[in-house]
């Protein structure tokens, strides 16, 4: 079965028509989309799904990795936290090895294209070190929240981006002013990847007993790595509020190793300490790929939090959402975006607000599955990788035809 | 005579931009109204329905909303609320009652309110991009048949971009009905539809039952009287 038709089972014929409309334009068009790693994080499971989609469409779309050394990933992963904001110690040095291996990776690279995506900051000296008329135009897309970075590495960085045409920003929260244009395209997940696939009952049943849950009483989850801005331990207080009044409750804190945060450990420790003995609570380390297993864990939530003092995009809400659950959110990043009140969830303050809105939940099972449903839509007309494609293609258009004014194609 | 062509349906979609600024208080909101681009005012004010969802939004505007939910300002909310901007010829028009509205509150309170962090009004601007679908309906039943199945982001451009594009006078659905010499009551009904205050959803129910209501009269015409 063809890719394109595999989703027209979950989104309908009428929204793959749409695409396959719109992409009609841009048919032949080579599209290049640069990153810094073929498996692994984020933007490669993005292009992982959006490569053979646009080729799918008739669109000429390729994938290059750029090459480094140790030493450089340490560099650019100074670049990532510097980007959102935390102290990094760079030198001089530094920032001369990640120009180089950006000369280098650009004479590697076949860059032959009409447009190229540069994903992040790995490569975005590239432009600089390919010849002039070598591509037609150049677009970066930063994944990481740049609203308030760190002032040298923003330095460095903003020196390439009159290379660049437009930029694109996952939510507008994380830009900020810049002469280049800021395009907007939220993130999206996969629904039919493992993680939101639907899942057979008895394998969903049989996760639950692996991992030592009862599958017959509620169980509240959240899903995320032992993080201080995850507030886990915000969480294990809402769930110790309420339990007095729901004894049979479970709460689940499922989450992997976050092995590029020093404090992570740290984090881990106090999360087991303060959830002690009780074994109605279950604090899972989890390996990167245990995705049906979070799946299954979703799934099998009365209720999903994510009571985050800091967030990105939140994608976890948004795999929750879509699996009918309705979430606790905290009032931060992209959070803010999905959780509606009354709506799709509640946005909570503290401890002791999650733990009133879980009871309101809890109270009211009709209401919590109303608003599991319309979080499921949600997710569907807003936050599926076909809309994520849309918005790339109509990006695409709007650059081809420069104005203000509606543009019809 | 000439013939009347097909309804051609048209799909769209938004190219939207962040101009990396953001308002905390009203002050910050009324600076911004008075001088960013017409593409923003026309994105928070005209194009927000699609990115609306719920049916439960009291109000048609980013901007009422925001002082809603963000400022929890519930007077101002509804002042913004009930500004039209289909109703205005321009934008220019629209900003100067929006400017007028806000000043006109900020007069009367003593103290400005600041919204709550994460809550902030992130300045947007957008471009639409309209293409046709490929799809084309030869009457007025198979328009009505595929009112009720085409996308919001279509629904949105026959109604509230046509308005815009014929300055407040018409929609892309009555106009071609009135080309096409159907019922002027048919006709009127659409035109009525006070769809700026209707998410796009309610649109498309209330566009149905217009329908329904003028068919169902159209067949009660058509059966032999007793």
């Amino acid at each position: 079965m063809k890719l394109l038709d595999r989703y027209e089972e979950v989104v309908g014929h009428q929204e793959i028509e749409r695409l396959r409309r719109l992409a009609e334009r841009l048919v032949g068009k080579r599209i290049l989309q640069v990153n810094s790693t073929r498996t692994g994080g984020g933007v490669a499971e993005i292009l992982d799904w959006m490569v053979p989609f646009l080729r799918e469409l008739g669109i000429d779309a390729a994938w290059e990795v750029i090459e480094g050394n140790p030493d450089f990933y340490r560099v650019t992963k100074g670049f990532h936290n510097g980007l959102q904001g935390l102290p990094v110690n760079l030198r001089k040095r530094d920032f001369d090895l990640h120009y180089e291996l950006n000369r280098q990776n650009a004479e590697r690279l076949n860059l032959q294209a009409d447009v190229v995506f540069v994903h992040d900051p790995q490569p975005i000296y590239l432009p600089q070190f390919t010849p002039a008329g070598q591509v037609g135009r150049w677009i970066w897309r930063c994944h990481i929240d740049a609203s308030r970075p760190n002032r040298a590495i923003w330095k460095y960085l903003e020196g390439a981006l009159p290379h660049y045409e437009a930029t694109i920003f996952s939510m507008p929260a994380f830009t900020r002013p810049m002469a280049c244009p800021m395009f907007l395209v939220p993130p999206s997940i996969d629904p039919l990847s493992d993680k939101n696939c639907p899942i057979p009952e008895n394998e969903r049943l049989e996760t639950l007993n692996s991992l030592g849950i009862d599958p017959e009483r509620p169980m509240l989850l959240q899903v995320s790595r032992f993080d201080r801005f995850k507030d886990p331990l915000g969480v294990i207080e809402a769930y110790r509020l309420l339990k007095p009044y729901h004894p049979t409750i479970q709460l689940v804190l499922a989450g992997g190793p976050a092995d590029d945060d020093p404090e992570g450990a740290d984090v881990l420790r106090d999360v087991m300490d303060y959830a002690g003995e009780d074994k109605d609570l279950k604090v899972l380390m989890l390996p990167p790929n245990a995705h049906r297993t979070i799946n299954a864990l979703q799934r099998s939530a009365v209720v999903v939090l994510q009571k985050s003092l800091r967030e990105g995009f939140g994608l976890t809400v948004t795999e929750a959402l879509w699996k009918t659950k309705p979430v606790i959110g905290g009032a931060s990043g992209g959070i803010t975006l999905q959780v509606h009140d009354f709506q799709t969830g509640f946005l909570v303050h503290s401890p002791a607000g999650a733990a009133y809105r879980i009871l309101y939940l809890l109270r009211y099972p009709e209401k919590r599955q109303r608003m599991g449903q319309k979080g499921r839509e949600f997710v569907r007309e807003h936050f599926l990788l076909t809309r994520h494609l849309r918005d790339y293609l109509t990006l695409l258009l709007s650059l081809d035809r420069p104005g203000n004014g509606e543009l019809v194609v | 005579m000439a013939e009347i062509q097909p309804f051609t349906i048209v799909d769209c979609s938004l190219a939207r931009q962040a101009l990396g600024r953001n308002c905390s208080n009203l002050r910050e909101v009324l600076d911004a109204v008075r001088n960013v681009p017409d593409a923003v005012l026309e994105h928070h004010l005209l194009r927000c329905p699609l990115e609306d969802h719920f049916e439960l939004y009291e109000f048609p505007n980013d901007l009422a909303r925001w002082c809603w939910e963000a400022l929890n300002d519930p007077v101002l909310a509804e002042k913004l609320g009930l500004v039209d901007p289909y109703k205005l010829p321009g934008i220019n028009e629209l900003r100067a009652v929006l400017v007028e509205t806000i000043e006109d509150h900020l007069w009367g309170v003593d103290r400005v309110n600041w919204c709550r962090p994460g809550f902030e009004w992130h300045i947007i601007s957008s471009r639409l991009v309209a293409f046709e679908t490929g799809e084309h309906v030869p009457t007025p039943v198979a328009l009505a048949e595929a009112i009720g199945r085409m996308s919001t982001r279509s629904l949105f451009y026959h109604v509230h971009e046509a308005r815009r594009r014929t300055g407040g006078k018409t929609d892309d659905f009555s106009i071609w009905l009135e080309q096409l010499g159907a019922n002027p009551d048919l006709v009127a009904a659409i035109r009525a539809i006070d769809f700026y205050f209707l998410n796009l959803n309610q649109l498309r129910a209330e566009l149905t039952a217009v329908f329904q209501h003028y068919f169902a009269e159209a067949g009660q015409a058509e059966k032999p009287q007793p």
